[in-house]
């Protein structure tokens, strides 16, 4: 309980830093794209090549129907990044910080929220390719639009948690990002994010063991007009809930012990 | 109104060292499946004890020398005083602001310009948005740097980093203050005009302590002075009796 007293107290601080860590996250992309003409656009770019390509292979392999599979293909990508850059850059929140955690007192959430910020930034690049093929293909129905939000908040709340508990733990323990980067990318062909749910017949388990799935679910389907349904919604905010407690909890526990393993 | 000041309760500090094995998750595993005890025994965790059963307190007023020699904890104690590294041992107590200036490089991003800089430096040294915007200018004035403040910091020469590096460390109000030599900075003429800035500084904050190497230095600066040697605490008290009897110890060594 102690624990949760210390880390919910640096939460609130961090929160409260809200300057510092956006300028922080701003100062990361500016480093990343200074001098390209189009910045972070580039990003967009090659998101679009990538799901081009797919759509491309996969659609014809599938027999999909374009005006359906690049729509769902396009969502599920653009979300899907937002979830795991979160999480595999999240176990260096606090490695890549290291200059800052031993030479000044901050809050140390910040640098969790630093990496949470940023990637929404990127989001925001990329979602120009969810508007684009939104537009083309037409919006099958704006009254699901609005549940878009919450279930964006959703999402990063968990991102957020996870990015806690594999930053912490990756400062400790060095292979621990290679293992997080591997399992993502198991993750990204399992959850349906470049084909439909429907197609895995044999194998549902697959998505309904996925916690992965019903995150991206919740951002996705609103967007393609249709309700995600309440064990969606169960599923994630009862992870939200869990997860939350647990990271603060082993933040609290080894929040001391941060700057000595950095 | 609340008195500034630090309290230290035998405080000791050990390190960890982790080597490469000590911090891979395989070793871990590997190892919890075995049952010999000298190898859990040789973790490959080193720790070395930094700091050893250190007391003292300061009051508003204090001038903190600390004298030793290279390795001796002074910079480690700064941080734990700074509340940096939480102490493994004892206790520590502050009461008021306490602000750390170990690194003058601090914070410094290469592809952002001049003005960019001293605001992230400020926020990261606890400033709030208005602070950092009443003192730009009055920083922009000291760094002499006119409009290469605009211009990135990659291009400046090290000199100019320096001076914009201390002119914004040196913008805080602290009321406890927490230097780490800083005072080796630019050329002739800046350093002048550093030296008058931290005395500016050293009279505002209510608390002052220094890691210096220079006995001159801190006899000048300092009101009391700690001789530390290999994280323990040799002699504590006024300046003068500190410093002679450290200076017999090295030049008896």
């Amino acid at each position: 309980m102690a624990a949760l007293g210390i880390a919910t107290a640096d939460l609130k601080a961090s929160i409260k830093a809200w300057r510092l860590w956006s300028l922080l996250g701003w100062i990361e992309i500016r480093q990343r794209y200074a001098r390209s003409k189009l910045g972070p656009f580039w990003l967009t770019i090659s998101m679009g090549v990538v799901i081009g390509a797919i759509a491309l292979v996969f659609g014809t392999l599938f027999h999909q129907d374009m005006a359906t599979y690049l729509p769902m293909l396009s969502t599920g990508m653009v979300t899907w990044t937002l979830l795991s850059t979160i999480i595999t850059e999240g176990c260096n929140v606090y490695i890549s910080s290291d200059k800052y955690i031993r030479q000044v007192r901050t809050p140390r959430l910040i640098y969790v929220l630093q990496a949470m910020w940023r990637n929404f930034i990127i989001f925001l690049h990329n979602f120009v390719i969810v508007l684009i093929v939104l537009g083309f293909y037409g919006i099958k129905s704006w009254e699901t639009m609005p549940l878009f939000f919450p279930g964006l908040i959703m999402l990063l709340l968990n991102a957020v948690w996870m990015a806690m508990v594999v930053g912490l733990f990756s400062a400790r323990f060095r292979d621990l990002p290679q293992i997080v980067v591997a399992f993502m990318q198991v993750m990204y062909f399992i959850t349906p994010i470049m084909f439909a749910a429907s197609a895995l017949k044999k194998h549902e388990w697959l998505i309904t063991y996925n916690p992965f799935a019903y995150l991206i679910n919740l951002v996705r389907q609103p967007l393609l007009g249709e309700f995600p349904t309440m064990l969606t919604w169960n599923v994630v905010v009862g992870m939200t809930l869990v997860g939350w407690v647990f990271a603060l909890t082993l933040t609290g526990r080894y929040y001391k012990r941060i700057p000595y393993w950095l | 109104m609340t008195r500034t000041s630090i309290t230290l309760e035998h405080v000791g500090l050990d390190l960890p060292i982790f080597d490469v094995s000590g911090q891979s998750l395989k070793k871990r595993v590997l190892r919890a499946g075995r049952r010999n005890r000298i190898a859990e025994d040789n973790a490959g965790v080193v720790i070395v004890r930094a700091l050893d059963d250190i007391s003292f307190t300061l009051e508003a007023g204090d001038r903190l020398g600390l004298i030793g020699a290279n390795g001796a904890g002074k910079s480690t104690l700064l941080r734990v005083m700074a509340g940096i590294y939480p102490p493994t041992a004892g206790n520590v107590h502050t009461l008021g602001k306490s602000v750390p200036l170990l690194d003058i490089s601090l914070g410094m991003e290469d592809q952002s310009t001049g003005r960019q800089n001293i605001r992230l430096r400020g926020l990261l040294l606890g400033m709030s948005d208005k602070e950092i915007r009443a003192k730009t200018e009055e920083i922009a004035e000291f760094t002499e740097l006119n409009d290469y403040l605009d211009l990135p910091l990659r291009t400046y020469s090290t000199g100019m980093r320096v001076r914009l590096g201390f002119a914004i460390s040196t913008a805080v109000d602290a009321e406890i203050l927490l230097l780490d030599e800083v005072l080796s900075v630019g050329d002739a003429k800046f350093q002048q005009k550093a030296k008058a800035r931290l005395e500016g500084l050293h009279r505002r904050a209510e608390i002052v302590v220094i890691a210096l190497h220079s006995n001159e230095a801190i006899r000048n600066a300092c009101n009391k002075a700690i001789w530390l040697d290999r994280g323990k605490l040799m002699a504590i008290g006024n300046t003068a009796e500190v410093t002679a009897a450290y200076e017999a110890h090295a030049t008896q060594a």
